[in-house]
């Protein structure tokens, strides 16, 4: 199949009434990749999914898929189509005549229309589910019916509304991978919106982290984990401990962070001098027993969870209060018990 | 892959081209004016043209100097420049919406201006010089004009960007608001215009004044001295005491039914249909054989202690008495939902408090009842102030406002002026119960459902109020269910009171038929009102439907300007009673531009306009518990909206869909108030047939006509329900939209 193309979205925002739903917002989805609109909710990453979908109207700005102004013109005139988080499967058809529907609509012969959708339903692994009702589907089922009723159209943008967030955590996985493999495989544009980072580190080309209707970064998906841009998109992307410390600069494209008595040399080459806010990672600090040397960074374990897969530490230090996850099980440490921390270089982040 | 789609200003412009033709063919080919035996009686072709009559509009302007017409079909023409302007959609648009919006402005006016005696005011001619010409009322032709306008003006404001440039929904809305606008509003604010004129129309604001005034209306002589009450103090009382009656009676059901172990709560519940299905004098007509002159009572008295029969059942008690039977059901239903509203988790919570199963209720459960209590209260008050059948049968010298309404136009009174002024107070007295009632259910209650799962195990009532409850509701139930027995042997005795003797003459008189030489002769009195109720009830529930449930669709799913002003008036259409809405239809079409008193038309729309209310209220209800993203699903998937409609959003209302045919009805059948101003001999209707027989005494045919209208009611329903069928759903049946409330 062919790559489908590319989505523009500039200078777009929404208002409802007083309300600023989205102020502003810039971005491009480039033709057969998938970005994913990242944020808490209330963020304003759904509201520019409508806008895309044509259900809502943008206040101002301009939308234009594959070079064609598409602003003004309703849904079932855009070539896009959308897998919703309900996934509204009509409750009064079959699996097939839901995945014929939207054929139908556009005045697919009927005889094709059904090879199309048989078609489409193969490429979910759905294969001999014609006839059921979507009642008589699992959760898992009834999604791949959503995705199968949505890609059988060929559009030009597939759209996914947290399409995952109705599943478990097991199936969430799996479905996730489908998902990914299907839309590589066909080579399709896509726009996804989840609020769980995990989902969106693990299938998206580009991901937008939203706040507050504005857009806090857009990277990819390993650059805004190791290199956030702000406070909360460091927050918002996997825990991290917030601190302040002491930036110096090294070179152009070092820094010496200095964390109570101890010094850091980090890769940075945007923060200046002085005192700064900074995040650390709590998987990147190495924790080993006995008091520390001078110049490193000490510690006394306040808190220990044992959670199965890995310890949780909770460290007092002269930086504050530290969490840590420490992979070593066998022989965890106790509360009260002196440590040396380890930080290493890649999870100390400068973000103001 | 899709084939390619015309662009949105050639469709625009086909389309609009396309309705300016049909306007302009309908102009030309159709007589302008009604035909005295309807258009389609083709005996207008020979004249065509030649009387002013029966000819198009190009002849009345050409030929017969109606110039005025000319404006509005200069506007129609204009249209003809569609293919002049650029192709720049918002253009056609504003264009397209000035012409059709003057056309239709123009139709109006003129309509208004000129009726069947030239110019409708003085001014008019000096300002527009004498006219030889005379309009009647609108016929084929003009129809044809006004709805192509109307197209056009929908298309034009879609094309401007109204509506998310939907031409559909433009013009289904622009349908809906139109015919609420020309057949509730209009009509309700000529006939209050008319309070303030005298009967020959001139303006007299002073005489609302004296008319408001009038001691007939406002007297206190009940209070001190002799004699009544005026009628607004009448309603009033009447109102209070029956919404203070129906409450409480409707609490006791209620709390028997959800509260308390006891064995029938079931059959309870029937009582609820039985308002729904029953013409709303039936009860009046079943305490008359109970307690009226030759009543069981009365007949008891007199035998047993020589103590002569009195009428003491006409009157304000009996008014009372039959509309306490006649709207408990309704107070019951509002009670149930209130009273398992209480979340039993409170309750509980109360007991773990250390409080009693009484101080629990008094202190939490009653409490949290309050707003519903108030809502069952206006509910009861405002049925009582729109009825008319009872307070019609059983009223004697107690006069309501409803019924001075129709004495004030029916007989040798004829005064329009007056019964305008009544309208006005009826209207007042219902819309403030209306509004009350409004905020009260609007009141964030404290009391609802929340969406989490509520596990706890209501309370049983102290036993006291127990006893209380069953004390009051039971003798009640019993008795209603007496009062249906009654009804239905009276029809089979030859004179209730005096001869017990069983016949079934009275079914004879009413519904024979006899085999004569050309086949069937329905020779039954009531044949000739009973068909003319059906086929008008028939054509009117599908109508009342359609349109409700329309309106309920871009009430719920559509967001537009304007949208709060006309949900505001269907709203407002539903509190708005039947008498007033019935003086105001036959004050208002009985002249040009709409001229359809006396004919089957005025009580088709009468029934649409009146039930569709109840339609718009169960879609809409409905339409919350369908998940707004099917609609949106379905638009994703390339579905128009009238697709989307037919394919996803209709067969999924299937239940509202019977709900609101079944109403609609039903309602067609049972209603009296608003029809008893619009039956000709011609046009007569099964209900006012009946309350005719039952003022002139004869009870038996009114009994046996009644409990032949309950029947066909019930097979009716069983009728629909079969024709429309099951939502076909894979999941658990959805819960059924609530019954709405049934009005006289």
């Amino acid at each position: 199949m062919t790559m489908t193309a590319g989505v523009e979205f500039r200078d777009i925002v929404k208002r409802y009434g007083d309300t600023v739903a989205v102020n502003g917002v810039t971005f491009t989805v480039d033709a057969g990749s998938l970005v994913t609109l990242l944020g808490p909710s209330g963020c304003g990453k759904t509201t520019i999914l409508r806008m895309l979908a044509g259900l809502e109207s943008a206040t101002s700005g301009t939308i234009s898929i594959a070079g064609r102004d598409v602003t003004a013109l309703s849904a079932s005139e855009r070539d896009v189509s959308m897998v919703f988080q309900s996934y509204a499967l009509f409750p009064h058809m079959n699996v097939l005549e839901n995945v014929c529907y939207g054929l139908r609509r556009s005045g697919v012969a009927k005889a094709s229309a059904i090879e199309r959708a048989r078609e489409a339903l193969g490429q979910v692994g759905l294969d001999g589910y014609d006839q059921r009702q979507p009642s008589e589907l699992s959760g898992g089922q009834q999604q791949r019916v959503a995705v199968a009723r949505a890609l059988v159209l060929r559009p030009q943008v597939l759209l996914f509304d947290e399409p995952l967030s109705n599943l478990d955590a097991r199936l969430r996985r799996q479905m996730r991978e489908e998902i990914r493999d299907l839309q590589q495989r066909l080579g399709l544009t896509a726009v996804y919106v989840t609020h769980d980072q995990q989902e969106a580190l693990a299938v998206s080309d580009r991901i937008i982290v939203m706040n507050k209707g504005r857009i806090e970064q857009n990277g990819l998906p390993r650059d805004l984990y190791e290199r956030p841009a702000t406070a909360f998109v460091a927050n918002f992307m996997g825990e991290s401990n917030q601190a302040r410390a002491m930036v110096k600069r090294l070179d152009g494209e070092r820094i010496v962070v200095r964390l109570g008595d101890a010094e850091f040399i980090v890769a940075d080459n945007r923060a200046a001098d002085g005192e700064t806010d900074i995040a650390i990672r709590p998987e990147t600090i190495a924790i080993e027993r006995g008091a520390a040397p001078a110049g490193a960074l000490a510690g006394t374990i306040a808190k220990a969870a044992y959670v199965g897969t890995h310890m949780e530490y909770t460290i007092d230090t002269a930086a504050g209060a530290l969490f840590a996850v420490c992979p070593r099980v066998d022989r965890p440490l106790a509360p009260g018990e002196t440590v040396t921390l380890t930080l290493a270089s890649r999870g100390i982040i400068v973000v103001a | 892959m899709m084939p390619a789609a015309p662009s949105p200003v050639v469709t625009l412009r086909r389309a609009a081209l396309l309705w300016t033709a049909m306007g302009l063919a309908g102009a030309a080919l159709l007589p302008w004016y009604a035909q005295p035996d309807g258009v389609l009686a083709f005996d207008w072709i020979g004249d065509f043209g030649g009387t002013a009559e029966a000819s198009g509009a190009f002849t009345l302007v050409l030929r017969h100097g109606f110039w005025w017409l000319w404006p509005l079909l200069g506007a129609l023409l204009g249209c003809l420049s569609l293919p002049l302007l650029p192709a720049h959609r918002r253009t056609i648009g504003t264009v397209l919406t000035a012409l059709a919006g003057a056309g239709l402005a123009l139709f109006w006016l003129q309509g208004l201006a000129i009726g069947v005696n030239g110019w409708t005011a003085d001014w008019l001619g000096a300002a527009f010089g004498a006219i030889d010409g005379r309009q009647f009322g609108i016929g084929a032709g003009a129809t044809v004009v006004l709805v192509a306008l109307l197209a056009l003006l929908s298309l034009g404001l879609a094309a401007r960007g109204a509506f998310k440039g939907d031409a559909f929904i433009a013009g289904a809305v622009v349908a809906v608001a139109a015919s609420i606008v020309i057949f509730t509003v209009w009509p309700v604010l000529r006939i209050l215009v008319q309070a303030f004129n005298t009967t020959e129309g001139a303006f007299a604001p002073a005489l609302l004044l004296e008319r408001l005034s009038a001691p007939k209306i406002w007297a206190l002589r009940c209070l001190w001295g002799g004699g009544g009450c005026g009628v607004a103090w009448n309603t009033l009382f009447l109102a209070l005491c029956c919404g203070a009656g129906t409450t409480a009676l409707g609490l006791a059901f209620a709390l028997i039914a959800t509260r308390t172990a006891f064995t029938f709560k079931k059959t309870l519940r029937v009582l609820t249909i039985l308002p729904i299905i029953t013409p709303p004098f039936v009860i009046g007509l079943g305490l008359i054989l109970v307690f009226g002159r030759a009543g069981l009572v009365n007949q008891f008295l007199d035998s047993a202690f020589g103590i002569a029969p009195t009428r003491w059942i006409y009157g304000f008690q009996g008014v009372l008495l039959a509309q306490l039977f006649a709207f408990t059901p309704v107070a019951f239903l509002v009670m149930i939902g209130v009273v398992e509203g209480v979340s039993p988790t409170l309750e509980e919570a109360s007991q773990t408090l250390r409080a009693g199963r009484w101080d629990t209720f008094r202190t939490v459960s009653l409490p949290l009842m309050k707003p519903g209590l108030a809502n069952a209260f206006l509910v009861g008050f405002i049925e009582s102030i729109a009825d008319f059948g009872n307070p019609i049968v059983l009223g004697g010298d107690y006069g309501v406002l409803s019924t001075e309404i129709y004495f004030a136009v029916v007989g040798a009174q004829l005064d329009y002026g007056r019964a305008a002024t009544l309208a006005l107070l009826l209207l007042a007295f219902a819309l403030g119960g209306f509004f009350l009632q409004r905020r009260v259910v609007g009141t964030r209650s404290y009391a609802t459902i929340a969406g989490k799962g509520d596990a706890g195990l209501p309370v049983a009532l102290p036993d006291g109020l127990r006893r209380l409850a069953q004390a009051i509701a039971l003798p009640w139930a019993a008795f209603t269910a007496l009062l249906y027995v009654f009804v239905f042997v009276g029809g089979f005795v030859k004179i209730w009171g005096r001869d017990h003797t069983p016949t079934l003459q009275h079914y004879a008189k009413a519904f024979a038929i006899e085999r004569g030489p050309d086949g069937l002769l329905w020779t039954g009195a009531a044949w000739h009102s009973f068909w003319t109720t059906v086929k008008l009830a028939a054509i009117s529930a599908p109508l009342t439907a359609l349109l409700g449930l329309l309106a309920a669709w871009l009430l719920a799913r559509q967001r537009f300007t304007g949208r709060g002003a006309l949900e505001f008036a269907t709203l407002l259409s539903f509190a708005v009673p039947g008498t007033v809405i019935g003086v105001a239809y036959v004050f208002t079409f009985n002249v040009p531009p709409l001229e359809i008193t006396g004919t089957a038309l005025i009580l088709v729309l009468c029934f649409v306009f009146r039930n569709m209310p109840v339609g718009v209220r169960a879609g809409m209800a409905a339409m919350s518990q369908i998940d707004r993203s099917l609609d949106e699903a379905s638009a994703m998937l390339r579905g128009r909206a009238p697709q989307t409609l037919a394919y996803v959003v209709l067969p999924l209302l299937r239940p509202a869909m019977v709900g609101a045919l079944v109403y609609g009805f039903v309602r067609s059948v049972t209603t009296v108030s608003a029809v008893v101003f619009l039956v000709t001999a011609e046009y007569e209707l099964a209900t006012t047939y009946i309350v005719l027989r039952v003022i002139n005494g004869d009870y038996g045919l009114a009994i046996a006509y009644s409990c032949a209208l309950i029947a066909l009611m019930l097979a009716a329903i069983l009728l629909i329900q079969l024709l429309v069928g099951e939502r076909r759903l894979g999941r658990r049946a959805a819960v059924p939209a609530t019954a709405p409330v049934g009005r006289a």
